[in-house]
């Protein structure tokens, strides 16, 4: 069962969310079909330019949803520059902009097609009357083509409209308020309420918009005005609705705009975003929470001062952020950050957390006393008789190859888990070793014993509070959380969000932690 | 008023074929003139080319001495009537707003229109009750002549149809067919009818063109061409005359 309490947060939350799911979705939808009314009409008659375009179309439907978002971002950004050096205003790149551009592309395909459906569906006979009695192209289309066409066109807006609802889950990923916010969140934390609300609330909003054009679409085709004409209210109701939570939710002029904490899409993540916004709101600031970026946007969204400040890892900023790839000795790692990520990127360190969340390998306990390992170096003396649990990703990681390298380990078995499966296969006794984050929940509450790398072959993955180019006086307010967290603290207060049983919000866990710090 | 058409060396081709090729030509106002030859012949084209959906490459069209060219074509196309070949209804306009389209684009006023619609469905004898369908529910037949009142609705001295009894059974082929012959007198119409079956232009028309290959090779009257075919016609002759003697001897 599902306690009330996490009903009552998830059910909390639909409203907002809803109304930005719905406006971003509407704003595609219609600039799509800014779009595609020219490019139809344009067409139209030409039926190699048709063939190309809808082509074209479809190759852009052929990317997954959640990478064209991704791709939009750093488009974006790139514009931004530009149009900084030429017109000396840069447009935003993450949140409501890539996410509408990316839908709107999504949305052009069934929209194209139906238009051109629609307009070829007109037979060659009436078409030749229209022309023949005196009517001009104009005429012809305006008072004959577009309205025998109407159903097909609507059929595709039809189709449009649910696709982008249910693609606008994925804006969420690029700092897009969305119902996405309670999926990703949900399944992250396996908060299974908020997943739930989340999903049968777009799906909601995807069957009544497809009901509402359903009316329109019949309603014009049975030239029953009235019926179409309902369904076009019904419409414009739901835009007006969003229009109103907008214009409620707006914040007051005045207000200086909230300092934004990011949060990568796991329940680590949550924790530390919440922990970081009560302390900044403990000093009197206004503070936006702005959860679910993608890895790979987080970053480049705190450079470009989307969001003011969020915690990354020093693992994934020497690659990605310095691009290197080499591995240094964890001390020299977060020396080098130090100095370049400034230097390079306008981004302070504000405080090292003092824990690490990097790949590891872990055994029970009670195996590895009995074998006697506590290292990866005792391990490679007898890891050709026992068998290694990996996460989907870790085989084709630099990581696993570097292991091999350093400490020339050869198991009797590979097998790849999703992260739930891989424990029980461990605690099941199906394999020996498994791979482990070390601030992971689970060592501490299953009693596993986490293989100590002496060769230095694992690059380090020290958790490090970034401050933006945007707010720099935040480095100031923030630097007393150097080396206060504990990784045994951060174990612990990641289980509690991350257990099926007894769960804790991310605010509730972040409530804990920030007494477990002030403790010592 | 009736209409005089001339046609002066009239050429057009499509894709580097010949489709008319030199056609010369008058016909004075009143006629009730077939068109006719095999497919491909050309006559649609000539059709098309008399209201301008198509204009020739080279040549001229008079339109009561005034060249066609001249007028745009949308404007030129309201004052001749057009029967298009599977008569083209709008479906989603009731008959009465078919009929009176071309009235309507010409900014005749509602009452205007609605007196107009039930005066042409008298003339091609249908109800009146027949404005308010909606062309979906008619017979083929039925289609046919509301087709034959949009085309007359704006009365006007030139009227084309464009195989207008294709996929009719034949006695509705009958009965239209008489019913353009009346309107013709009626209406002081001149009309040039494009048909494939030469039995229809025989017994219909006061003159026949025929074309083969986009050349005009036969102009005359029925009875001159039954008299002395030209070589072209005698097969197009050859089938309706072998039914029709198959017949009379089934009657016999």
């Amino acid at each position: 069962m599902i306690a009330n309490a996490a009903w009552d947060r998830a059910i909390g939350m639909l409203p907002d969310r809803m109304a930005a799911h719905l406006g971003v979705s509407a704003a595609a939808v219609g600039l799509a079909l800014l779009i595609a009314v020219p490019v139809v009409l344009v067409m139209a008659g030409r039926p190699r330019l048709r063939a190309a375009v809808l082509t074209a179309a479809g190759v852009v439907q052929t990317v997954p949803a959640l990478a064209l978002l991704a791709l939009f971002y750093p488009l974006l950004l790139a514009l931004s520059a530009l149009t900084e050096r030429l017109a000396g205003f840069g447009v935003p790149a993450l949140g409501f902009l890539p996410s509408m551009l990316a839908l709107t592309l999504y949305a052009l395909l069934p929209l194209l097609r139906g238009g051109a459906d629609g307009l070829a569906s007109v037979p060659p006979a009436t078409l030749d009357a229209a022309d023949g009695i005196g009517m001009t192209r104009g005429q012809r289309l305006l008072h004959v083509e577009l309205p025998m066409a109407a159903p097909i066109i609507i059929g595709g807006l039809r189709t449009a409209a649910v696709w982008t609802i249910g693609a606008a889950t994925l804006a969420t990923t690029v700092g897009q308020k969305s119902l996405g916010d309670l999926i990703f969140a949900g399944l992250q934390l396996e908060d299974w309420a908020l997943v739930v609300t989340g999903c049968l609330a777009a799906a909601a909003l995807a069957i009544i918009t497809d009901m509402a054009l359903w009316r329109v679409e019949t309603g014009i085709a049975a030239r029953k005005w009235r019926k179409a004409g309902l369904g076009g209210a019904l419409l414009a109701a739901m835009v007006a609705a969003v229009l109103a939570l907008w214009w409620n939710a707006r914040p007051p002029e005045t207000a200086e705009r909230p300092v934004v904490v990011g949060a990568k899409s796991f329940g680590e993540q949550y924790i530390l975003a919440e922990l970081i916004a009560s302390r900044l709101r403990e000093q009197g600031l206004a503070v936006t929470v702005r959860s679910g970026l993608g890895s790979a946007v987080a970053f480049r969204a705190l450079t470009a001062g989307d969001i003011d400040l969020y915690v990354d890892y020093s693992g994934t900023l020497w690659s990605n952020a310095l691009g290197r790839t080499d591995v240094a000795p964890r001390a020299s790692m977060i020396a080098t950050l130090r100095t370049e990520l400034p230097r390079r990127h306008k981004v302070q360190v504000a405080a090292v957390l003092g824990f690490e969340n990097a790949y590891a390998l872990a055994m029970q306990r009670t195996d590895a006393e009995r074998l006697g390992i506590a290292s990866l170096a005792d391990l490679a003396r007898q890891s050709d008789r026992l068998r290694l649990a990996t996460d989907t990703e870790f085989q084709s990681r630099e990581e696993w190859a570097a292991l091999q390298r350093a400490y020339g380990l050869r198991f009797a078995r590979l097998t790849a888990y999703t992260p739930t499966l891989m424990v029980r296969a461990l605690i099941g006794g199906e394999a020996d070793v498994m791979t482990a984050f070390s601030s992971d929940g689970r060592i501490a509450a299953d009693d596993l014993t986490l293989l100590t790398d002496p060769a230095g072959a694992l690059p380090s993955y020290d958790a490090m509070l970034l401050i933006g180019p945007t707010r720099p006086d935040l480095a100031r307010r923030l630097q007393a959380l150097e080396g206060r967290i504990a990784v045994e603290a951060m174990r612990q207060a990641n289980w509690q969000v991350d257990r099926a049983t007894d769960k804790r919000t991310p605010e509730q866990a972040a409530r804990w932690l920030a007494g477990r710090i002030a403790e010592k | 008023m009736a209409v005089t058409l001339e046609y002066e060396r009239i050429n057009i081709s499509r894709g580097g074929r010949p489709v008319l090729v030199d056609i010369d030509l008058v016909l004075p106002a009143g006629g009730l003139v077939a068109l006719t030859g095999a497919s491909g012949a050309g006559k649609t084209t000539l059709l098309r080319i008399t209201n301008r959906l198509l204009a020739p490459d080279s040549g001229r069209l008079l339109i009561d001495g005034a060249d066609a060219a001249n007028e745009p074509g949308p404007q030129l196309r309201r004052r001749i009537g057009y029967a298009a070949q599977g008569v083209g209804l709008f479906p989603h306009w009731t008959v009465g707003d078919n009929i009176a389209a071309v009235p309507w684009l010409n900014g005749m006023e509602r009452q205007g229109r609605d007196r107009l619609v039930l005066e042409m469905l008298d003339l091609v004898e249908l109800p009146q009750s027949f404005a308010s369908r909606m062309p979906a529910a008619l017979s083929g037949g039925q289609a046919s002549r509301v087709g034959l009142a949009r085309a007359l609705a704006a009365r006007p001295g030139l009227l084309l149809l464009d195989e207008p009894f294709a996929a009719l059974d034949p006695e509705t082929r009958n009965e239209l067919a008489d019913r353009i012959e009346a309107l013709h007198k009626a209406q002081g119409l001149t009309t040039l009818l494009v048909t494939h079956d030469l039995a229809d232009a025989l017994t219909r028309a006061t003159r026949i063109l025929v074309l083969d290959g986009g050349r005009l090779v036969a102009d005359a009257t029925p009875a001159a061409l039954v008299a002395d075919p030209h070589p072209a016609v005698q097969a197009l002759i050859a089938s309706p005359l072998d039914q029709a003697r198959r017949l009379v001897r089934l009657t016999e």
